[in-house]
């Protein structure tokens, strides 16, 4: 991606997707998806963190973050989940990142302040183990976004395409809402939190 | 010997000295008699016992030297001339001297005098043995400790030792006091000798005296010229300063000189009230006997208060910095201003003059014109001395300071130092070199003006045609008088003489240059004729040929440095030679104008008629001395005193003289001095220095008639310079193309203009019918454009007067009254439409010029306001989506004007309901739970309905989705929810929800509406709750609860009504405070929760609330405006390819999820 990208917009949006990815590789390790050993330390942003080790998944996860990087540039990206299903691939977890880039924000961002408050969304995520569930075997995850828009007009560059609309399953109840972590400043505001499926939910994942 | 003198009696000398003197030489023979016995002694055990007796080995040893030297030089002396050397050893008999430091002569010199002349000196200092102490430059701590250095012993000069030589006689060391202050580097040394038990005090007393004579001398200027009588003030700051000295002295009485001169003062004194003040002073000093020194200063501190101190004058300390400066120390500020005086005061005959105009053209062509050029001479500084009739012929120079190193410029000097080569713009340093005896006084506006006038009396009594130059220059015409010009012109010098006891200067001829000319070569004090023909009166008078013939063309007005230049280039020096020229020639080289100037002017042809009086067509004020600022606070609030103090008032007197015709300054100039990259202070103190000029301008597209507009509009200026502050220098405010407002209001297409002048009533009803023709014109469409109410204008007017301060009266009292009358709602603004009516989103969205042209007109306003919604963003937000909600199904011309100010969200949301009914029937009849909960339209995240979301998106979606997407619908769900909420609840049915007041936003505010809202309620739970609220600064919710949770769980027994309508308020503003925060701040809705889930076991209520707002919470944050969602498309072909994936898995990872029998990835 262009590094030198000079609208603050779009600064803000370089630092929002790297630290996705980061905290995505954060996330997965968290929650004992993969055995320990398929992540490295690495330090980012001065905190420690995992990085996956595996070339596909680390591809994954990174191809996934840094695509969205033009959507979320452009405001159309509301939020971004990870989400973590059963075998029947109903959501059992959902890590929410909900972000509001200010569009009309106008003045000079500094990278290291953005970084600086995301920083404190990988500390909390360390600590977050206790808010989350345990995963039953044989469960599944991944990456969504939730557009505000379709991407039309860019659908025809190449790394637009590789995100394609999809039907997840939904829970029918308003979830359970842990939140781990909120930011508001200026031309950003993020907020972390889990979404764990309504007491009242699982009749239906009964019937 | 030396006990031979000490035994001698006492001749001739004083008695004092001479009695101490013979007590320190009997003590000094006392002490020598034990000493003879210790000399052997010490020369046996050579080592000292101790220091002291080293010391007093050593000083007995150079007195025993110097007692030999005497010896010596007095046997010398007896030699050359006994009789002398017998009165000479007198002067210095008993008199013991300790020099301290440098001085000259020096101390060995010192000590021969001594030597010689039957003194004593010591080279260490001792209490008992001297008896003067001899210095010429003091430390600045001695100075203060006077006392403590000299043992009260009479501090003197190395002169006194030399002058009482001279005298041959013992001088008094307080004669002095008076001549010798010096200042040092550090200090001024001082000596007093005066025998009595305060002497010392008086001593230190005295050198405060003088410091602050001193002091006075450099800064009497700026305050003390304000009064009358300057130079007596100064003399009299002067003497009060002597008279302390002198009365303290005299306190030891002592009779001095100077005492005179005390009395000369307190008979000076003006009755004023700084002066009598000081003679308070001097009068105190005089009965007071010891004065203590912090009185002292408290009487200097109250006189130094209102004079801005020197050393810290400029715009940084003195916040009337800029008022003083143009009250008090400008000169060319008073010329400038001074015409409008002028006018104000010689109004009715000037209009005399204008009306006669026409007559005096006719008159020209028949009759020979005369013309009188009268002229005072030096008027600044013989207006001053006219007052000190000493100073006459003395050089004399007029500046605002006295201080001789002083970078202050003359501004005016008399002919006698004029001869001296001091001119006016000097620097005070340089004149002082030309002219070191100059006298420089400062200025007395009030008698310039007072001259002025009477001046201006005089001709105006002698002539009707007057033409004022300046406030001591005018053109008299006296063409149509039958008298002899020049008998006129002598009989206006005489009276001027006699009345203003000032000297003026005349000069006659038929035209104004010739007369202005002839002055020039009248002054001073006299008069000159110059008849352009020879007449048989004048056989001796020069005739204008050939008085133009040798005068150097510098001399013409009109013609500066650069046109001489020029002209020297060209080889002429004189109008002889310019004559030569042709007049194309001339042309060619100057421009036609000054070309045709200069061709006339060399020929004494001037076509100018008496009389003809310029209206003024621009108007400024700057200052380039002092300037300094700390921040932008400051430079707003000097460019506030700018405009009182400066502009302002020119432009009100300008306005008081001309008032109705005119209107101001469409072009405002703004000119800053910026302090050039790297320059240093510069060389004339608090002085511009090297400056960058910088300067714009801009064409204010309305007539400004009053102050605050004019300083909006300067301080946006400024801050489009975008310099740091610090680094202004100067500042400068010209209002040009003054217009008068009879013109604008005929002429401007301008659709402010023509808003802003219709002042009067009377045209109130053809306005507002071109007024709506006008909008549309414009196309402004933010104007609401309607029918005017009649009595609109009348009330404006009414507030016009209480707001002085709005520049478009109309709209501005538009906006206030329709503030005062919110309730008579739908009235349509006439003219501009009030600020809180705009929707400040679309206003946002405008190009930037258009802001900036409404924000003119507006008066800044609007900026404000956009910058404050900023921070309001959320909110707008929130109210935009609202409006975009009935957008659809209400009429769009009466939403679009919505705003983010708060007050009027509340009606926009009630005009807006009226919209919204059919919205919420045509879907589904949810009455009950409208009433229950809270409003769809408070769920500005979620669509309320189908209608909202896109048909088409939603046609394509699969069916599974499409049901989803239904479920997730508030409409629907929020029927589930409160049903939910109702099951859990058993509600007393006789419950009424304050329905009405649920539609209004609890949290807008600050503090938060609720706030008052549970105040005012009748249910004590509320109460409490909303007096926690105000106590605590921190309006967040979880942090109030926090506070208030330990009062609410005590109240138990309460009737079901108001526990519910408790719980219904709660739930209501928790439910809003959820659509406030979540988008922010989850966590602070969380927390909320939390606690209210933490302390639901033990409180009811809170319980309820709960339960009722938690599901609020779910939906609000599991909810999603968007219903696109995005997979990675990486991640399905990654499903494709799992086996290439787990080959390329390291093995040890590989194994390990193999065994544990988990799916790599998805399903």
């Amino acid at each position: 991606m262009d590094r030198k990208n000079t609208s603050p917009q779009g600064e803000t949006a370089r630092v929002l997707t790297e630290f996705l990815e980061v905290a995505v590789n954060c996330i997965v390790f968290l929650k004992g998806f993969y055995p320990p050993a398929a992540f490295e330390r690495r330090r980012y942003m001065n905190v420690v963190v995992q990085k996956a080790r595996h070339p596909q998944l680390a591809d994954y996860i990174h191809s996934a973050t840094s695509n969205l990087l033009p959507f979320v540039q452009k405001g159309l990206v509301e939020r971004v989940n990870v989400t973590f299903y059963d075998k029947e691939h109903i959501p059992l977890e959902k890590f929410v990142f909900k972000i509001d880039v200010n569009q009309s924000y106008n003045s000079k961002v500094e990278e290291s302040d953005i970084g600086f408050a995301l920083r404190a969304f990988l500390i909390k995520l360390t600590v977050a183990k206790p808010a989350t569930k345990p995963l039953p075997p044989s469960s599944g995850w991944e990456i969504t976004a939730y557009f505000r828009a379709l991407p039309q007009g860019s659908s025809k560059e190449k790394e637009a395409q590789l995100w394609i609309p999809t039907d997840t399953k939904q829970w029918l109840q308003p979830p359970d809402i842990t939140p781990i972590k909120s930011m508001s400043s200026q031309p950003l505001k993020v907020q972390l939190y889990l979404e764990h499926p309504n007491p009242c939910e699982p009749k239906k994942l009964e019937e | 010997m030396g006990s031979n003198s000490s035994d001698r009696p006492s001749s001739s000398v004083s008695s004092f000295a001479s009695a101490a003197a013979s007590g320190g030489s009997l003590k000094r023979s006392r002490n020598r008699t034990p000493q003879n016995p210790l000399r052997s002694t010490t020369k046996r055990k050579s080592p000292f016992a101790d220091f002291g007796s080293y010391m007093a080995e050593k000083n007995r040893k150079l007195g025993a030297q110097f007692r030999a030297d005497a010896a010596s030089v007095s046997s010398l002396g007896s030699d050359g001339a006994p009789v002398d050397s017998e009165e000479d050893k007198g002067v210095f008999r008993g008199v013991s001297i300790f020099v301290d430091g440098f001085t000259i002569p020096s101390s060995q010199e010192l000590r021969g005098y001594m030597l010689r002349h039957g003194g004593r000196f010591e080279n260490y200092f001792s209490r008992d043995t001297v008896t003067h102490i001899i210095c010429s430059n003091l430390p600045n701590s001695k100075m203060r400790n006077l006392r403590a250095f000299s043992h009260g012993l009479p501090v003197v000069r190395p002169e006194w030792v030399l002058h009482s030589l001279a005298a041959n006689r013992l001088l008094s060391c307080l004669s002095k006091l008076q001549q010798d202050h010096v200042i040092g580097k550090q200090a001024i040394a001082c000596f007093v000798e005066v025998p009595s038990l305060c002497k010392l005090a008086c001593s230190s007393w005295v050198n405060i005296c003088e410091w602050r004579a001193q002091q006075m001398d450099t800064l009497w200027a700026p305050y003390q010229l304000v009064h009358g009588a300057c130079k007596q003030q100064k003399l009299s700051t002067y003497f009060r300063h002597q008279s302390i000295s002198t009365s303290s002295d005299a306190k030891g009485s002592i009779n001095h000189d100077e005492e005179i001169k005390v009395g000369q003062n307190h008979s000076v004194v003006p009755t004023d009230g700084q002066t009598s003040e000081c003679g308070g002073i001097s009068i105190q000093v005089g009965d007071v006997a010891c004065l203590k020194s912090e009185e002292f200063s408290q009487a200097r501190d109250a006189n130094q208060e209102p004079s801005a101190s020197d050393m810290v004058h400029s715009t940084l300390t003195d916040p009337n910095f800029v008022e003083n400066y143009f009250k008090v120390n400008s000169r060319l500020h008073f010329i400038g201003t001074w015409r409008n005086r002028y006018r104000q005061r010689f109004s009715k005959l000037l209009t005399g003059v204008k009306s006669s105009n026409e007559n005096l053209k006719c008159h020209s062509t028949k009759q020979k014109t005369a013309i009188i050029h009268i002229d005072m001479d030096c008027f600044f500084v013989s207006v001053i001395i006219r007052n000190f009739p000493d100073l006459v012929h003395k050089p004399v120079a007029v500046c605002h300071s006295d201080n001789p190193r002083g970078t202050a410029e003359i501004s005016s000097a008399n002919y006698v130092a004029r001869n001296f080569g001091v001119k006016a713009g000097i620097f005070v340093r340089d004149a002082k070199v030309c002219c070191p005896n100059l006298v420089i006084l400062p200025y007395d506006f009030e008698a310039y003006q007072e001259v002025a006038e009477q001046f201006y009396n005089i001709l105006h009594k002698h002539c009707s045609k007057v033409q004022a130059l300046s406030c001591d220059e005018a053109f008299l015409d006296v063409t149509e008088c039958d008298v002899d010009p020049e008998d006129i012109a002598l009989a206006i010098r005489k009276e001027i003489a006699e009345t203003t006891r000032c000297t003026a200067s005349a000069g006659i001829a038929e035209n104004l240059l010739l007369a202005r000319l002839a002055t020039r070569s009248a002054k001073p004090n006299g008069q000159r004729f110059l008849p352009s023909e020879k007449v048989e009166l004048h056989i001796d008078a020069l005739v204008v040929e050939d008085y133009l013939n040798d005068l150097p063309v510098m001399e013409l007005p009109g013609i500066g440095y650069a046109t001489h230049e020029k002209l020297k280039k060209r080889q002429i020096q004189t109008c002889g030679q310019m004559r030569m020229t042709q007049k194309e020639g001339l042309q060619k080289d100057f421009g036609e104008k000054i070309g045709d100037m200069l061709w006339n002017y060399c020929r004494g042809i001037d076509n100018r008629n008496v009389g003809e009086v310029q209206e003024a067509k621009s108007i400024g004020a700057e200052v380039n001395w002092g300037i300094r600022f700390n921040d932008m606070t400051d430079v707003g609030f000097e460019l506030e005193l700018y405009y009182t103090s400066t502009g302002y008032s020119e432009c009100k007197a300008l306005i008081s003289v001309i008032s109705k015709c005119y209107a101001w300054m469409p072009l405002t100039h703004l000119q800053v001095k910026k302090r050039k990259q790297g320059a240093a202070e510069p060389l004339k103190f608090m002085g511009c220095g090297d400056c960058q000029n910088m300067s714009r301008s801009i064409t204010v597209p309305i007539a400004i008639d009053n102050e605050a507009a004019l300083l909006r509009i300067a301080k946006k200026f400024l801050s489009s310079f975008h310099i740091d502050v610090k680094e202004v220098r100067g500042i400068g405010l010209h209002l040009t193309k003054l217009e008068s407002a009879k013109i604008t209001r005929k002429g401007r297409e301008n659709i402010a203009v023509w808003l802003s002048s219709p002042m009067h009533a009377t045209r109130s009803k053809c306005k507002q019918i071109s007024q709506s023709d006008k909008q549309c014109d414009n196309g402004d469409f933010l104007f609401s454009s309607g029918p005017p109410e009649s009595g609109d204008l009348d009330s404006s007017h009414k507030l016009d007067q209480d707001k002085p301060t709005l520049l478009f009266q109309d709209a501005g009292s538009n906006c206030s009254s329709i503030k005062g009358a919110d309730c008579v709602r739908p009235i349509r603004s006439s003219v501009l439409p009030p600020l809180q009516d705009l929707d400040i989103d679309v206003v946002r969205n405008l190009p930037t010029e258009i802001i900036l042209e409404m924000d003119v007109l507006y008066k800044g306003e609007l900026s404000d306001l956009i910058s404050k919604s900023k921070g309001n963003n959320c909110l707008t937000h929130v109210c935009s989506s609202t409006v975009s909600l009935i957008d659809a199904s209400t009429n769009s011309a009466d939403a679009g004007i919505s705003d983010a100010h708060i007050d009027s969200v509340k009606l926009g949301l009630d005009s807006k309901d009226k919209g919204k009914m059919p919205i919420c029937e045509n879907v589904e009849s949810i009455s009950y739970v409208d009433q229950v909960t809270m409003e769809p339209k408070l769920f500005d995240l979620m669509p309320a309905s189908l209608s909202q979301a896109d048909a088409s998106v939603f046609e394509q979606m699969p069916e599974d989705v499409k049901a989803d997407v239904h479920g997730l619908l508030p409409l629907h769900r929020e029927l589930k929810v409160s049903k939910d909420f109702y099951t859990c609840f058993d509600f007393p049915s006789c419950v009424q929800f304050p329905d009405p007041h649920l539609k209004t936003h609890l949290w807008s505010g600050d503090p938060p509406w609720w706030v008052e809202k549970f105040n005012t309620s009748k249910n004590i739970l509320l109460n409490v709750i909303s007096r926690h609220a105000k106590s605590s600064k921190d309006i967040r919710l979880s942090s109030i609860l926090q506070s208030v949770a330990p009062f609410l769980l005590p109240v138990c027994e309460l009737s079901n009504e108001v526990y519910a309508e408790a719980i219904c308020w709660l739930h209501e503003l928790l439910a809003q405070y959820i659509v406030l925060k979540i988008g922010s701040d989850i966590e602070e809705i969380y927390n909320c929760f939390c606690f209210l889930k933490r302390i639901s076991p033990s409180s009811k209520i809170l319980l309820l609330v709960y339960n009722s707002a938690l599901p609020l919470f779910q939906v609000s944050a599991w909810n999603f405006d968007v219903l696109f969602i995005l997979t990675f498309l990486m991640f399905s072909c990654l499903l494709g390819s799992i086996k290439v994936f787990s080959v390329m898995f390291g093995l040890s990872v590989l194994i390990g999820i193999w065994k544990n029998g988990k799916h790599v990835f998805l399903l």
